[in-house]
């Protein structure tokens, strides 16, 4: 913008300089050739004519006061033949110039008098007549006529420069504007999208230049990601996948040996121990794989329409002597009609894991708080406790596989994907989970879902 | 009773034949489709075990043929594909019931007596176990004459123990039949609960009839193995 202004600035100065020496080259040229024209005419042209002629003629061809010029003519002794008269618009006063007194046949000159720049040619012609006399004929101008046309033009510039720039640059931003278009809907379909939706593409912008190329670029690199990850979820399933018969093996044989009433008591606890750990084994890869179909969007989530705020009050329900057992108070407020679509049993899952988690970490005589609330148009589940709470270089970790706060925590951990579950079930139902903790006072966990639009007909019986 | 075993992984068939007939069942076992085909539509079986991926015939096709020709035999299906789709699809062939690997020996060995229990209401509304009277219609439970007031899920819990008498049942079993999947895995829900269940009915009695078998489950019974 300051650049076009400086260009539109320049060259508005160069039409003006040049309008200006255009102007006074052409005044000048003009007043040479008037009077070259009055030396021919008037002074040179046999036959000779008189003074009082010459006057006469002078008067009638140029009428020098209307068209606002000077006309001279001076003898050689410096007696003046003929002189015109006050212009009319009075720019100039012509006894008041003073006499050219040179010999050069031709010359241009410019004085200012009263202000008034003036422009005069000047002739010195060869002898004439009879007494060899020279005649020096002068004709001039002021510049009024050339100051006003510069006006004129000044003023056109000034106001055409404005409306010029304005339009520049109104043009400029729509072209811009244009050009880039396709760009803000590639960075939008960029900014969409993340890990779970790999499979969708940036638009194509068919301009069939850069920017047509730079989205299939994108394009490739995006389906190079979702194949690698793909391949990574792939290979989760599939290892999970493989493990279960080995699984049902051990299991099978230790449940066999176990149940041997012969059995002497310490090998009956150690097969015991080997059992439980057959069974984490089990929930590891269960869980492993629950979580690597949900972001393969292979488990297709199951779309019913049910209250968060029932689902919530009768799961606390069913965990509510393990909060008794540890003396922990779990509470539940919940808003009415908070509906959303999705898996009830799934949702339940999400609530459940939550509330073992809080439980998990919530000490004796501790609070537990579940909300369900109808805000902004979204539904949302709280989940907060008094527990130890998470320390903060902990917590954007916390919903990752197998990723542990507490490196010395035992086995109470169970699998380590409880949370990690829940991201995902969360992410499948188009949610997000979001944890903040205070160490030393608790932890708070938020699920934030989409409303439902009510639709009783496809409504799920929760009980 | 007659049960006929189709299980391609040898070690699975070796561990659930050896079960079932230590629990009294004669079982006839094949180990690729095929000859599982033959034997299904050759004898009259009280059970048909399926496993699901079999070389040569799978398991949905023996499924599909036996109900073809209009056997009434149960079919319980064995997969290592949970997905509920599979599920469906089973059942809706006509399959009696689907279990997903890895199950425990006392989950198969309950849905073994279950199917062959079917048709037979020998479940009455009364149960009686030593001195534990559960009545089925009032859900009321009394040890040794005395009554004893349970929550509905306590009451649950111990209705589910009481049909089983004498069986182990596993923790996932207990989680699928008294509470629901959510729960699996994550939660010591079913020791509490337990814990509780046995406050109750064992407290101040002599003869304990709750039993823990570490690693495997729960029982309840009149024995003290």
């Amino acid at each position: 913008m300051l650049l076009l202004s400086a260009l539109v600035l320049a060259f508005g100065t160069y039409t003006y300089l040049g309008m200006q020496h255009y102007l006074v080259s052409d005044l000048q040229t003009t007043l040479a050739r008037r009077a070259a024209q009055i030396t021919d005419y008037v002074v040179n042209r046999p036959p000779r004519m008189s003074d009082a002629q010459i006057i006469n003629e002078i008067k009638i061809l140029y009428a020098p006061e209307a068209n606002d010029r000077f006309i001279r003519i001076t003898r050689d002794d410096g007696s003046v033949l003929y002189i015109s008269g006050t212009p009319k618009d009075l720019s100039f006063d012509p006894a008041g110039i003073n006499n050219i007194t040179s010999n050069v046949p031709a010359q241009r000159s410019e004085l200012t008098v009263n202000n008034n720049r003036l422009y005069i040619a000047a002739i010195t012609t060869s002898p004439v007549g009879n007494n060899r006399q020279h005649y020096i004929v002068e004709v001039g101008t002021s510049d009024r006529q050339i100051q006003s046309a510069l006006h004129g033009l000044l003023a056109t510039l000034a106001i055409g420069f404005p409306v010029l720039l304005v339009l520049a640059a109104g043009g400029a931003y729509l072209l811009i504007e244009r050009s880039l278009t396709p760009v803000t809907t590639i960075m939008n379909a960029a900014e969409d999208i993340s890990l779970h939706n790999l499979s969708s593409r940036l638009p194509i912008a068919a301009t069939g230049d850069k920017l047509e190329h730079l989205s299939r670029a994108l394009n490739r690199m995006i389906t190079r990601l979702d194949e690698a990850f793909q391949q990574a979820s792939r290979f989760t399933a599939d290892a999970s996948h493989e493990l279960r018969t080995p699984l049902t093996i051990m299991r099978g044989e230790l449940e066999f040996i176990a149940q041997q009433s012969h059995l002497p008591a310490d090998l009956r606890e150690q097969i015991g121990s080997l059992l439980e750990e057959t069974e984490r084994l089990t929930h590891i890869t269960e869980g492993l794989l629950a979580i690597a179909r949900l972001e393969a969007g292979e488990a297709k989530v199951e779309r019913s329409v049910f209250d968060l705020g029932v689902l919530a009050t009768i799961t606390a329900e069913q965990m509510q002597l393990l909060a008794e057992e540890k003396q922990i108070a779990l509470r539940v407020s919940a808003d009415q009609d908070v509906k959303v679509g999705g898996d009830p049993a799934r949702i339940k899952q999400v609530i459940v894991n939550l509330l073992d988690n809080a439980l998990k970490y919530t000490p004796e005589n501790g609070a537990i708080d579940i909300r369900v609330v109808n805000a902004d148009g979204h539904a949302i589940l709280n989940v907060s406790d008094t527990g130890v709470g998470i320390p903060k270089q902990h917590l954007p970790h916390i919903f990752e596989r197998f990723y542990r706060a507490d490196k010395m925590r035992g086995r109470a951990g169970g699998a380590g994907l409880g949370l990690s579950i829940v991201r995902s079930i969360c992410t499948a139902h188009g949610g997000t989970v979001q944890a903040e903790s205070t160490p030393g006072q608790g932890s708070r966990f938020t699920v934030i879902l989409e409303l439902a639009r009510s639709d009783p007909s496809i409504e799920a019986a929760l009980v | 009773m007659r049960i006929l075993l189709v299980e391609d992984e040898e070690k699975v068939l070796r561990f659930v034949s050896r079960g079932l007939r230590a629990e009294g069942f004669a079982v006839d076992e094949a180990k690729d489709g095929k000859h599982g085909l033959d034997l299904a539509t050759s004898y009259q079986y009280d059970l048909v075990i399926l496993d699901i991926m079999l070389p040569q015939v799978n398991g949905t096709e023996i499924l599909r043929q036996i109900r073809g020709r209009g056997q009434l035999t149960p079919v319980l299906m064995l997969s290592a594909r949970d997905q509920i789709n599979d599920k469906v699809t089973h059942l809706e062939y006509g399959a009696d019931d689907y279990l997903t690997k890895p199950f425990s020996f006392t989950e198969l060995q309950a849905r073994v007596k279950a199917l062959m229990r079917r048709g037979r209401h020998d479940l009455s509304s009364r149960i009686q176990i030593a001195d534990l009277e559960i009545d089925r219609l009032a859900h009321q439970i009394k040890r040794a004459g005395k009554r004893i007031s349970l929550s509905a899920k306590e009451y649950a819990l111990l209705e589910y123990f009481a049909i089983n008498a004498g069986r182990t049942l596993s923790r996932t079993m207990i989680i699928e039949h008294v509470w629901d999947q959510s729960f699996e895995g994550l939660t010591n829900i079913v020791d509490v609960y337990v814990k509780q269940l046995r406050h109750k009915i064992d407290e101040g009695h002599m003869h304990k009839l709750i039993h823990t078998l570490r690693g495997i489950g729960y029982r309840l019974g009149d024995d003290e193995s």
